[in-house]
């Protein structure tokens, strides 16, 4: 479903993305793991179309999407769920959800679609007249994922949901997940607490420095290895029975 | 009779506060979703109403053609403003998006010069009636044109902002540019969309105020630009609401310093009251609530 | 020498104090629209103290550009909380107080049996000193010229030493600099006091070189194109400003090609180059390439 080969994207002269090549499969949660500066959300926002790569191709149901603006990527089905939430401080939660649904033109469905983030999120039905910045975190997330699924996107991308969330929220985030997937959303997750992703994850990417160093599937590794290879740096010595899809960058 | 001056000042300080209101709309709107300060708006309107004037003295055209030539200039004035001062600037440039609208306003005031060299111009006046009087008072019916069509614009521009997809994606790109283009917003369109029609807001009140004096002189450029930034900062950045209170106190302040203390002690007395609210006071008319909104924004330009 | 090269010449080079001052506020972060409120009040207290109390010049000079700087530094005590939009505007909003105040200023003696001093609206005339001590225009420009180096040369000091770092953290990143233990508001003080010493010290030679000052000659034009000359030339040394004002007057008003036009052709130029260079030709980027060919020059010489 979405497919991105050798992108570099950069900050001036420092390239954060150096090669990245990945592939998530329709239908699927896929999720993407690795330490703070990895360039994971770097990656999303390339991907999306708010960061324009130097090198490389993304291709969106097989249709080359790279360096398209954002607009663009949405009205190809993709929506993303932005580090640190980013909801519309000054708007309501009503107008928040409506702005998700910027790009549809049919309003009666936009309503009855409200109505159903609504039943979904009882939290934001509770508080739609509020506005978005007096929200807690847990509720601003919640926003920002109902705000994303407005669009009725193909494949929903997720940068760090559950950051600085208290567990039981956190849970409910990944049931949410959970949820999303089995009504057919393809999910492409960035997250940091490893344990969460393997329980919801079919696939599992690594990511360290700006490069792809492992991918696997969680059942065939145990998690505490996953965490040693994400975060302890050891995941330069592949091995293993999983298949490492990266290229030599 | 200070009473009746008192009201009579401050009746007239309405009317044509009504033109600073819709001047600093437009500087709101600019400044909401660049968050830059668009020197070059005063001039823009000066070209639109220049060329109004221009079909109004060669061609003698009418009246409401002139008003469409003078919006129509302005917007286009407007776009090209846009596009060479702001859309080729990134967030991290916005010193020199401001200083080349500076270098705009230069460029379009020389432009307008060439246009119509003589400092002072005739324009087609609004309405030629006599004054009506409401018991001892007295008001002039160009002025209550003004009013009126500052109040419809204002409801025009307050519906647009809170009712429609544009005025939904306007204050959207305002309140997070960067969530705006993640939901699927066309940022840059917004933007253009938005200088557009300030642009065509501040051709109306470059109109408006050029057809109550049946004149128009060189320094329109200069007038709209300080007179507009000052009641948008009275009114306290951001909303179409503190615009209008912004306008309005600042045409009410002048008429009362210009009766009392004489029109050179009234500009001061403008510029004297921004200093003090910003020094002391920086969240203008619309209170502190506003004001931490603000300033981030102010802040960051 | 002719007369006009050395009129031209003069202006440049009266012009480049308000340029460095408003520099000088950039670079601590801050975009002034009014440091020609300090030009013009040096200019007055100079006139003033040669006119009427019969100062020296370079005592007068000192009065004029001690008071702009003070005044300055009053004003930063109340504006220079604010920042962005919010300072650029409190700026403004005191330089036109100023030359409204000036506009309205009326301090008249009888000096040598002719009455003269500040008068309103007209402005103030006859500040005759250069001409009664027999100083011809080349010699005054030669002092105006020696001053500016010497604004110069300690600007190029000061930013080699830890006070010129702070003022470049602080003008980068407040946040950080104060993290990192620097006093921001003294800083940007020091920086405003300065920076209105810099712009008074040229209003007081501008004053005389002209022989008279008027309100019109300190409006919001003057600062804007002040702030526009650092820009143009470069925020990477102080030596930027003075290539904006080179361009603009010594090229554009000065050689006369573009009369008429000049406005057309420099507004756009302008407006292309910012495109091109936000932070103006003479930027970081370009100082440090200048510096190691310079280098590279010397070394190849030994
Ligand atoms: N706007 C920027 N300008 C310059 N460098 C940046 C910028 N944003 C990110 N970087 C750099 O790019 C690299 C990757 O950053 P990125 O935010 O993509 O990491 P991340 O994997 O999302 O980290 P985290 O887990 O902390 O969110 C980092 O070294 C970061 O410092
Ligand atoms: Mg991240």
């Amino acid at each position: 479903m979405l497919d991105v080969q050798d992108i570099v994207t950069a900050y001036g002269k420092i390239e954060a993305l150096k090669g990245v090549s990945l592939a998530v499969a329709e239908g699927r949660i896929t999720c993407l793991l690795g330490p703070n500066g990895a360039g994971k959300t770097t990656l999303m926002y390339s991907i999306a179309g708010v960061l324009k790569p130097r090198r490389g191709t993304i291709r969106l149901g097989g249709v080359d999407i790279t360096g398209q603006s954002p607009s663009a990527v949405v009205a190809r089905g993709l929506a993303l769920v932005p580090e640190n939430r980013l909801v519309f401080p000054q708007m309501s939660v009503a107008e928040n959800l409506e702005a998700g649904a910027y790009q549809r033109r049919d309003a009666a469905e936009v309503a009855t679609d409200i109505e159903r983030m609504y039943a979904r999120f009882p939290r934001l039905k509770e508080r739609h007249a509020q506005l978005a910045g007096t929200l807690s975190g847990g509720e601003q997330q919640m926003l920002a994922v109902a705000r994303a699924l407005m669009s009725r996107p193909r494949i929903l991308l997720m940068d760090e949901p559950s950051l600085g969330l208290a567990p039981l929220i956190v849970e409910e985030i990944f049931r949410i997940v959970a949820e999303l997937n089995k009504d057919g959303v393809t999910i492409f997750l960035v997250e940091q607490n490893v344990h969460m992703a393997l329980k919801v994850a079919h696939h599992f990417y690594l990511m360290e420095q700006g490069r792809v160093t492992f991918s696997g599937e969680p059942g065939k590794l145990a998690e505490d290895e996953v965490i040693q290879r994400a975060y302890l740096g050891t995941s330069r010595q592949t091995s293993g029975d999983t298949t490492s899809s990266h290229k030599p960058g | 009779m200070v009473a009746l001056d008192l009201a009579q000042n401050t009746l007239d300080g309405l009317m044509v506060g009504s033109s600073y209101a819709l001047l600093a709309i437009g500087f709101t709107l600019i400044f909401g979703v660049m968050r830059r300060l668009n020197l070059a708006y005063g001039p823009t309107i000066m070209a639109g109403v220049y060329l109004g004037t221009a079909a109004f003295i060669s061609l003698g055209a009418p009246i409401l053609v002139v008003l469409a030539i003078v919006i129509l200039g302005a917007s286009l004035v407007g776009l090209y403003v846009e596009r060479l001062c702001f859309r080729p600037f990134g967030e991290g440039a916005r010193t020199a998006s401001m200083v080349a609208s500076f270098a705009l306003w230069m460029q379009i005031e020389e432009a307008a010069m060439h246009l119509l060299p003589r400092h002072m111009n005739p324009f087609p006046a609004l309405v030629a009636s006599a004054p009506l009087e409401i018991g001892p008072l007295m008001l002039r019916a160009d002025h209550l044109v003004m009013l009126a069509a500052t109040l419809l614009i204002a409801g025009a521009a307050t519906y647009l902002l809170a009712r429609t997809k544009l005025g939904l994606a306007i204050r959207a790109v305002i309140d997070q540019p960067r969530a705006a283009a993640i939901v699927g917003i066309d940022v840059e369109r917004v933007m253009m969309l938005t200088f557009v029609l300030a642009s065509a807001i501040g051709g109306i009140a470059g109109f408006l105020i050029a057809a109550t004096d049946a004149q128009v002189t060189a320094m329109i450029g200069m007038w709209a630009t300080t007179k507009g930034l000052v009641a948008m900062m009275l009114g306290g950045l951001g909303s179409v609401k503190g615009a209008i209170a912004g306008g309005l106190l600042l045409g009410v302040l002048e008429a009362h310093a210009q009766w009392f203390l004489g029109p050179q002690v009234r500009d001061m007395v403008a510029w004297g009251l921004l200093f003090v609210l910003l020094a002391f006071w920086p969240g203008g008319l619309m209170g502190a609530k506003a004001l931490d909104r603000t300033m981030a924004v102010g802040r960051r330009v | 020498m002719d007369g006009f090269l050395i009129t031209v010449l003069s202006n440049i080079g009266m012009i480049s104090f308000v340029a460095l001052s408003a520099y000088i506020l950039l670079l601590s972060g801050q975009i002034s629209f009014g440091q020609q409120a300090y030009f013009g009040i040096g200019a007055y207290v100079a006139g003033i103290a040669t006119v009427m109390w019969s100062w020296p010049l370079a005592a007068a000079l000192v009065l004029g550009a001690f008071v702009a700087g003070a005044a300055a530094g009053l004003v930063g005590l109340v504006t220079l909380r604010l920042s962005g939009i919010y300072f650029a505007m409190a700026t403004l909003a005191f330089a036109e107080i100023m030359r409204i105040a000036a506009e309205l200023f009326v301090y008249r003696r009888e000096i040598g049996g002719i009455e003269t001093g500040p008068d309103g609206i007209d402005g103030f005339r006859d500040i005759r000193y250069l001409f009664a001590n027999d100083i011809s225009p080349f010699q005054s420009c030669l002092i105006v010229y020696a001053l500016l180096v010497a604004v110069l040369a300690t600007l190029f000091i000061v930013e080699r030493t830890r006070g010129g770092r702070m003022l470049r953290q602080v003008g980068e990143d407040p946040l950080l600099a104060e993290v990192n233990g620097i006093d921001v508001m003294r800083v940007r003080i020091a920086a405003a006091l300065s920076a209105g010493a810099v712009a008074g010290l040229g209003g007081g030679l501008y004053a005389h070189l002209l022989t008279y000052v008027e309100p019109r000659s300190f409006d919001i034009m003057l600062g804007v194109h002040a702030l526009a000359y650092g820009l143009i030339g470069g925020l990477g040394t102080a030596l930027g400003p003075l290539l904006g004002v080179l361009i603009d007057i010594g090229l554009l008003e000065s050689t006369r090609v573009f009369r008429g036009y000049r406005m057309i052709v420099f507004g756009g130029l302008v407006a292309v180059l910012l495109i091109v260079r936000p932070r103006g030709l003479l930027d970081e980027v370009a100082i440090s390439r200048i510096r190691q060919a310079l280098r590279r020059w010397r070394h190849a010489g030994d």
